[in-house]
């Protein structure tokens, strides 16, 4: 029986089945709002999912400067590693499997799927992929440091003078004080946290890395069919996680008691944060260049973490 | 027992290897390998059979040499005393010298002077091993002598390229520097103390300084901090690695550096007893956050494969120095979980490294690309070095590196210092550095398009494979498996590093060390709140399988994967550059991260320019350093 019930977590709920499902959803909400913005009808809600399995039916193409093993691996161990991943993230205090979910492992979980991206892309032998290899490299090195900063903000609050990087430890922290939000000391963590979201995920401004009006989908340019199906899912996949994870980080203080509803409470809520801080920033402004996305993370979003780190220090 | 005269017979293995390769090996080939494969292999089967009294019953074992054992309590004769620290630190020497044996005799096949060769690869070996062995500061130093001796000459080895001559000079200096520095404290410590034996230093150092003792600290453990290569002593490292036979380096940055790390963290933590010392943290943490990130921004720099492994052996010599300069048992447990780590992946990187340089003919970044189509077994070992040393899990890097941040944030929040939580970001930001610079090695050496001149490269012969496949396994396994390495490798040796009393007594007789008023320092023992890496591991392979059911399901018959066959040349699979496919147009290594280096412009600038090549100015640093840490000692010791 708990084996059953190991099963269904893992390719249900909230595993497989529903991270891949809501994070389409989430992408054809950012494709629909983001129509709207600009006065366009816009693709129904679910043209992801069309465009997912139109894509799994197309050949695949290995190129021939390409290492196949590699080539095709990549996207599969970036999927798995955001399942596995969604598996550890609390809702609410409800997670599949208690006791080992762990911020910083959650961070290295996170780096996975881009370090997929960037081997794979490599791998295909592209000069644009390696560009665009060069180009994601450097987003994951600008935004890591502020993510490491918030993460250890919202460790030092919840912790206070002792180790605390479990995210249930947090998520119950937060119910019995608050929601992180709450805290003034953690609102520039909160808002570095919002603004680290669109690079992981990769959306305008923060998409240096495929910047299809330059280098033509960088990493991705060679790949077709079913694993570029899989590197876009991924992406949508990791809308919903880095919106579940700043949920989770800040928004934890809410319990219905009911895992049904607080799923559908996190969905709601992830819609949210997705129309706030991918689609509008991407409705608004134009791609940055490399050089001022690492500047801009290192010095503007780091620092609104740093100040976060030191009020939480001094106990505000 | 007979097995308290294993230490010493694995030590006394290597040399008498090395002088018998002098006598019979001087014209065979054979005769040399042999002799060299029984003394690596001895020593290794000697240092193994050791786990089991050592680490798993928990004894010590003590030697007196000629049976010279204490007078009145006095220990006059040189005595090796293999504890649970020293042990751990010899099994990473025997194990990389056993590899690094085999590795040699594909590797070295088309060099001369080959007797040469083997026996100061022994006397090498011999001496760290010794040094970890040993009870008696005055042999530490002898040791520490023949190693760096060896290892001057092994660096010159190739000494019809102008580069290894001169990093060979450059080492024989600063290692000088280094040695005299070891030499100066020794004698400063036996006029104060009238003994050389590290336990009874111990007992009489504990809590219990002098201004000369503290003289004496402050010079040793510069000494060793050189022999570490720690920033910034760190300049003849970079040149001797990437100068060096490619076996030999991975024999430096395996145990060589080792050495240095060791005898650190035995000065600190067993003979003076002084981790407890606030300041002395804050120095180790310091120059190992610095060396850290100097080593990762330099590797970043590098356009060769060799050259860069090198910066990041001192980089991440400076996780281990951050981790062990912590004092705390956590801390402890990742600096040496660390340093086992780093011997593994790094031991595979260097071979990997060489494999190219023997396959392709050069390290040069910008001149190599696509090797994966033709050593496609080196790029899967490459690979699993690489993710290793980023740090990905569920590799060994991982485990180690987490346990480093968490002992230094479980520090800052203990401590109430915000420095402290600093430490554990610059560790994030120096692995996320050192991923970029390994997709570099990635995308400029084995991804890409081959160049036509490396068309005709091969993969590297069975016995180069061999060591690089067990390394690669050991990466694996020691990452899932962490706890089977705390519970028998990692945690006697904390235990031994902090509670030195039973170390005290199995060398100078039972209650010396409660009669000189030794007790243990009451430091807490390492919790763990480890992630679980198997359920990790069957998560993931159970949504592997479901990924594929998942492609397999979402794919109609026109679904295929389609591959060129052969070398035809069809615009179906070829890789476009602005519409001509057939340009060759690979994205070499200093391509890469062209707005990571413009914005950091201003510091490449100056410390490139600190770089100067110069050995006078490398001295200059090692001498200043050595001012700072005695300034540092005298002010806040005690």
């Amino acid at each position: 029986m708990s084996i059953l019930v190991t099963l269904f977590n893992i390719l249900i709920f909230p595993g497989l089945l529903f991270v891949c499902v809501i994070g389409l959803i989430l992408a054809g909400v950012d494709r629909k709002v983001l129509a709207r913005m600009q006065k366009r009808v816009g693709p129904p809600l679910v043209q992801p999912f069309y465009d997912f399995f139109k894509l799994m039916g197309k050949e695949t193409i290995v190129p021939h400067a390409a290492n196949k093993a590699v080539y095709l691996a990549a996207p599969v161990v970036g999927f798995t590693s955001l399942v596995v991943m969604m598996l550890f993230i609390p809702i609410f205090g409800y997670s599949a499997f208690s006791g080992s979910a762990d911020m910083i492992v959650i961070m290295y979980l996170l780096t996975i799927p881009a370090v997929a991206l960037i081997v794979g892309g490599s791998a295909s032998g592209s000069p644009y992929a390696g560009i665009g290899v060069s180009r994601e490299m450097v987003t994951l090195m600008s935004y890591e440091l502020p993510l490491v900063l918030v993460l250890l903000s919202v460790a030092k609050a919840a912790g206070g003078n002792a180790l605390c990087f479990s995210l249930n430890d947090i998520v119950s922290w937060q119910q019995a004080t608050g929601s992180g939000i709450t805290h003034a000391s953690l609102i520039p963590a909160a808002l570095a946290m919002l603004l680290v979201i669109p690079a992981e995920v990769g959306t305008q401004p923060f998409d240096v890395a495929e910047a299809e009006t330059e280098i033509c989908e960088g990493p991705l340019i060679e790949y077709s069919g079913a694993p570029l199906a899989m590197f876009k899912l991924n992406t949508a996949m990791k809308m919903f996680i880095m919106t579940s994870l700043f949920t989770c980080l800040f928004l934890g203080g809410i319990n219905t008691g009911i895992v049904a509803l607080n799923a559908v409470i996190l969905v709601a809520i992830c819609i949210l944060l997705t129309i706030l801080c991918m689609t509008l920033i991407h409705a608004i402004t134009a791609r940055l260049k490399i050089e001022h996305l690492f500047k801009f993370y290192w010095i503007v979003v780091a620092g609104l973490a740093v100040c976060s780190l030191i009020l939480v220090w001094l106990g505000l | 027992m007979s097995y308290i005269h294993f230490p010493v017979l694995a030590v006394m293995l290597l040399f008498m290897g090395a002088f018998l390769t002098v006598v019979f090996g001087r014209h065979n080939q054979g005769v040399r390998v042999g002799i060299c494969t029984v003394t690596s292999v001895g020593a290794f089967a000697l240092i193994a059979a050791l786990i089991k009294p050592v680490m798993l019953g928990g004894e010590v074992i003590s030697y007196w040499m000629g049976n010279w054992s204490p007078v009145e309590g006095y220990a006059i004769g040189i005595g090796y005393e293999v504890d649970q620290l020293g042990l751990f630190f010899a099994l990473l020497v025997v194990a990389t010298v056993l590899l690094s044996a085999i590795y040699s005799i594909k590797y070295m096949e088309n060099d001369s002077s080959l007797d040469f060769y083997y026996v100061l690869f022994q006397m090498l070996a011999g001496g760290v091993l010794g040094l970890v062995l040993t009870g008696d500061v005055f042999n530490m130093f002898i040791m520490i002598e023949i190693m760096t001796f060896s290892a001057v000459g092994l660096t010159a080895f190739r000494n019809h390229k102008w580069g290894a001559v001169e990093a060979a000079f450059k080492y024989l200096i600063i290692g000088s520097i280094g040695s005299s520095m070891v030499l100066f404290g020794v004698a400063i410590l036996y006029a104060q103390c009238h003994t050389l034996n590290m336990a009874q230093l111990s007992s009489i150092l504990s809590g219990n300084n002098s201004p000369a003792t503290i003289m004496a600290f402050a010079l040793m453990f510069t000494g060793l901090a050189v022999k570490a290569f720690i920033v910034p002593f760190h300049a003849p490292a970079a040149d001797s690695y990437a100068a060096a036979p490619t076996s030999i380096s991975m024999v430096f940055s395996g145990m060589v550096n080792k050495a240095g790390v060791y005898g650190m963290i035995r000065l600190v933590y067993i003979i003076f007893r002084a981790m407890d010392s606030s300041a002395l943290q804050m120095l180790m943490v310091v120059f190992g956050c610095v060396t850290m990130f100097v080593g990762v921004t330099m590797a970043l720099a590098q356009h060769d494969f060799k050259r860069l492994l090198a910066f990041h052996s001192i980089s991440q010599i400076g996780y281990v120095i951050t981790a062990a300069g912590l004092g705390t048992a956590l801390g402890l447990t990742g600096g040496l979980f660390h340093a086992m780590n780093h011997t593994l992946f790094k031991g595979l990187l260097f071979l990997c490294a060489g494999a190219v340089l023997k396959q392709a003919g050069t390290t040069n970044l910008d001149q190599l690309g696509g090797l994966s189509k033709r050593m496609p077994k080196t790029t899967i070992c490459f690979l699993v070095g690489a993710f290793s040393i980023s740090g990905l899990p569920p590799f060994n890097g991982f485990a180690s590196k987490w346990l480093i941040y968490q002992a230094a944030f479980a520090k800052a929040v203990e401590s109430g210092k915000i420095i402290y939580a600093f430490v554990t970001v610059i560790a994030v930001i120096v692995s996320v550095m050192t991923l970029a610079s390994f997709i570099k090695v990635t995308q400029a050496a084995f991804f890409g398009q081959l160049p036509a001149r490396l068309n005709d490269v091969q993969e590297a012969p069975t016995l180069m494979l061999v060591p690089m496949w067990i390394m690669s396994i050991l990466c694996v396994l020691s990452g899932i498996f962490y706890n089977v390495v705390d519970k028998y490798l990692l945690a006697p040796a904390t235990d031994a590093a902090i509670n030195v009393t039973n170390y005290i007594d199995t060398m100078m007789g039972g209650g010396y060390a409660a009669a000189a008023g030794v007790r243990n320092i009451a430091i807490a023992p390492a919790e763990f709140s480890y992630w679980n890496p198997i359920l990790w591991l069957v998560l993931f392979i159970v949504v592997l399988a479901a990924a594929f059911i998942v492609m397999i399901t979402g794919k109609s018959d026109r679904g295929e994967i389609l591959c060129a066959e052969t070398d035809v040349e069809d615009g179906k699979y070829a890789t476009f550059f602005s519409g001509e496919h057939s340009l060759p147009s690979h994205v070499a290594g200093s391509d890469l991260f062209w707005g990571f280096k413009k914005d950091w412009k201003k510091y490449f600038h100056v410390i490139e320019g600190l770089h100067s090549g110069i050995v006078s100015d490398y001295a200059l640093w090692a001498v200043a350093a050595s001012a700072v840490i005695v300034i540092v000692m005298f002010g806040f010791m005690r």
